[in-house]
């Protein structure tokens, strides 16, 4: 009677192959669930930044619109104006001229009625006379 | 031997395995199907939280091309502080002092307030600017939390504080603009309803509902800042330089009655509006009843004119100023024989006036006022409009038309008394007051546009024509209102200068000063009416309202970029003056 080799025998619990293969793919989705899952979650919070910075730039913007809107009033442009000297007054209704689409100059400035022109004179002096 | 023992721990590991996964799916079948209903309930109520996305409120925008700013939101921060871990460990104090400082508060009052050991909620302060609160912020201290806010922001201070209003720290638009438009400002607040995971952070992909809010819309004004601060300005100048207890202007446009400027004094910053009294705040161009005095004649003689009852011409006996009837004798501020109709407006008799609404009858002069929307509001797009007081007929007097011809006995709002002037500009139609031109929704769609309407028709086209050209012998030399003259135009108006009922019986010495006009004469296109009340000494609309009237109205028709009516020998006439001017 030949003697059993012990060596080609196989020793205990054999996995079962088809488990294997089940258990691998399972891990692999596993894994693929977790990696979509956190990049989800990374997009969320980008999303969630982005929100609230739009959110923050609008406000930004509303302010600024209020802060110009604040140096643009009346009462503002004319104490800047003070504060530079700068003494700006109405101009008089012979220093307006209003153009119309066409190039023609509409109202009361036509050529007859526009104040006479009045060129600076510079007094001749006489010398060693 | 070893075999054996190997296959009873594959045996023991499994079965310890499969019991402990047994175990997590009997734990997750009573987790998820059999958990009693309320288990369940508290559980879905704690992992979801709803969050109400708050929307700022639409902007007020003036009338102008550049469409300024007038009223906006801004994000500010509310401080909170959670007073029971504070008082369980003391440290009150330690927390109240430094954010008293940072925040300009009282420490002892904040002390107390914190000083709560079964409250986890106290406001420290509410409308904090985010610059500030990012300083508290700074300083870490315990328990002190912050939350976003909005806040309503008037960039413009007190300019136009009536006609804009205010909200109130709940967001409600409680006065003005802000309350009669709310419904446009507010907008709709989103909603976002989520999942919170176990450190109550969101779960960003686990969004039950997400409905979008909508922006509140903006409102455009018909009035002009550049307008509205001129007539502040020469408004304020008119107070102190007069010493008036109040005042009011208001600059319309005749043709379609939109509002350019509108000012009430005293006034108050909207900012503010908590520290604002009462009396400050009302728009009294509009909710501010008052005699009128002289400037009511105008409706007088214009309805005797229109019903044929005089002429221009028709002469009346003055009286030499003192004229008894019915037992009450009437004055004319300055003694007058025998005047026209037409100098009876000039010069502002009293008697004659009385003479013309005696001869009107009561029913006819009534019928007539009526038409002239007196004792009814206009229908401004504004709270508070005051209807004026006009008596029935039923209840007046012997002397009562006598009275009402002078504006005595009859109460208009300031607003009233230019849209008769108005109507009389406008061929004899008063157009409805209205300071919203328009309703832009953030998305930039036109909501609701104001267009003109006619509410009444007083006068024919041919009385209006003629009452205008002598309206304009009021502002002429010998006329009453002078002082309203502008430059290269001609002004038609009308002074008043009503003595204040005070204590049952006319004032002697406190008047209402008025004068109410509109300018070119010729193709009106603007109203004005300037009223001060109490001015002391001077106390005529001539002498205090009139200058007031001119000025503004010089600077209004060069920025409105108005000609002179007139044809081409006035203009003519304008330039030579101007040259030989030095």
């Amino acid at each position: 009677m030949a003697r059993r080799n012990r060596k080609k025998n196989q020793a205990g619990f054999v996995f079962p192959v088809p488990l294997a293969a089940v258990l691998v793919v399972l891990a692999g989705f596993s894994l693929f669930y977790v990696c979509l899952k956190a990049k989800t979650e990374a997009l969320g919070q980008e999303i969630k930044a982005l929100e609230a910075r739009s959110a923050q730039l609008r406000q930004d913007v509303i302010r600024e619109q209020c802060e110009w809107a604040s140096r643009l009033a009346p009462a503002s442009m004319e104490q800047a104006l003070k504060a530079h000297g700068l003494v700006m007054t109405w101009p008089g209704r012979d220093q307006i001229v209003r153009m119309k689409a066409d190039g023609t100059i509409d109202g009361p400035l036509t050529p007859e009625m526009r104040p006479p022109v009045r060129y600076a004179r510079v007094d001749r002096v006489v010398m060693n006379d | 031997m070893t075999e054996i023992r190997r296959t009873a721990r594959y045996i023991w590991v499994s079965v310890v395995l499969c019991a402990a996964l047994a175990g997590l799916v009997v734990r997750l079948v009573i987790l998820h199907a059999a958990m009693p209903d309320a288990g369940r309930t508290r559980t879905v109520k704690n992992r979801t939280f709803c969050e109400t996305l708050q929307v700022p409120r639409g902007r007020i925008l003036d009338g102008s091309a550049t469409a300024n700013i007038l009223a906006a939101n801004i994000g500010v921060k509310d401080v909170w502080v959670d007073p029971a871990p504070l008082a369980a460990s003391n440290r009150i104090a330690a927390v109240a002092g430094p954010l008293a400082r940072a925040l300009n508060l009282d420490a002892a009052e904040l002390a107390s307030r914190m000083n709560q050991t079964n409250r986890h909620f106290a406001y420290v302060a509410r409308f904090v600017p985010q610059e500030k609160a990012a300083e508290v912020a700074r300083l870490k201290l315990p328990s002190v939390h912050f939350s976003d806010s909005m806040a309503r922001h008037y960039p413009q201070g007190a300019m136009l504080c009536h006609v804009m209003g205010f909200v109130n720290h709940d967001g409600v638009g409680s006065s003005g603009i802000e309350q009669c438009m709310e419904g446009y400002l507010k907008g709709t607040p989103g909603l976002r309803e989520s999942r919170l995971d176990g450190r109550r952070r969101e779960m960003y992909d686990r969004r039950v509902r997400e409905i979008a809010p909508r922006e509140g819309s903006d409102v455009v004004l018909t009035i002009d800042q550049n307008l509205q601060y001129m007539l502040e300005k020469a408004l304020d100048a008119a107070m102190e330089q007069h010493q008036a207890r109040a005042a009011m202007a208001i600059l319309q446009r005749v043709k379609t009655g939109e509002i350019l400027a509108m000012v009430n004094r005293p006034g108050f910053d909207p900012n503010r509006f908590r520290e604002a009294k009462d009396p400050e705040k009302l728009n009294r161009a509009i909710g501010y009843v008052y005699e009128p005095g002289s400037t009511f004649k105008v409706a007088v003689i214009a309805a005797a004119l229109d019903k044929g009852i005089v002429t221009p011409q028709t002469v009346f006996d003055c009286e030499n100023g003192r004229w008894l009837y019915q037992n009450r004798i009437l004055r004319d501020y300055h003694p007058y024989g025998r005047l026209e109709v037409a100098d009876i407006l000039k010069k502002s008799s009293n008697i004659g006036a009385a003479k013309i609404a005696i001869l009107m009858g009561d029913t006819m002069l009534e019928e007539s006022l009526r038409a002239f929307r007196i004792g009814s509001p206009l229908g401004i797009d504004l709270p508070g409009e005051e209807g004026g007081i006009l008596r029935p007929v039923s209840k007046w007097t012997a002397i009562s038309s006598s009275r009402i011809a002078i504006g005595q006995g009859v109460a208009v709002t300031a607003l009233q008394m230019l849209g008769v002037m108005c109507g009389i500009a406008n061929n004899g139609q008063i157009m409805r007051p209205y300071v919203v031109k328009e309703v832009v929704s953030a998305s930039g769609t036109v909501l609701m546009r104001q267009s003109p309407h006619v509410v009444s028709r007083p006068i024919r086209p041919e009385t209006a024509m003629l009452m205008r050209k002598l309206l304009s012998r009021v502002t002429e030399e010998g006329g009453t209102g002078v002082k309203a003259r502008v430059e290269g135009f001609t002004v038609a108006g009308k002074t008043g200068t009503a003595q204040k009922v005070i204590a049952g019986r006319y004032s002697e010495s406190e008047y209402m000063a008025s004068f109410v006009g509109f300018l070119p004469s010729e193709a009106p296109e603007i109203g004005m009416i300037v009223v001060l009340d109490e001015p002391q000494p001077l106390h005529t609309g001539g002498l205090v309202a009139a200058p007031v009237f001119g000025e503004v109205a010089e600077q209004a028709v060069r920025y409105l970029g108005l000609l002179p009516a007139a044809g081409p020998e006035q203009t003519a006439l304008y330039y030579a003056s101007k040259a030989t001017q030095p």
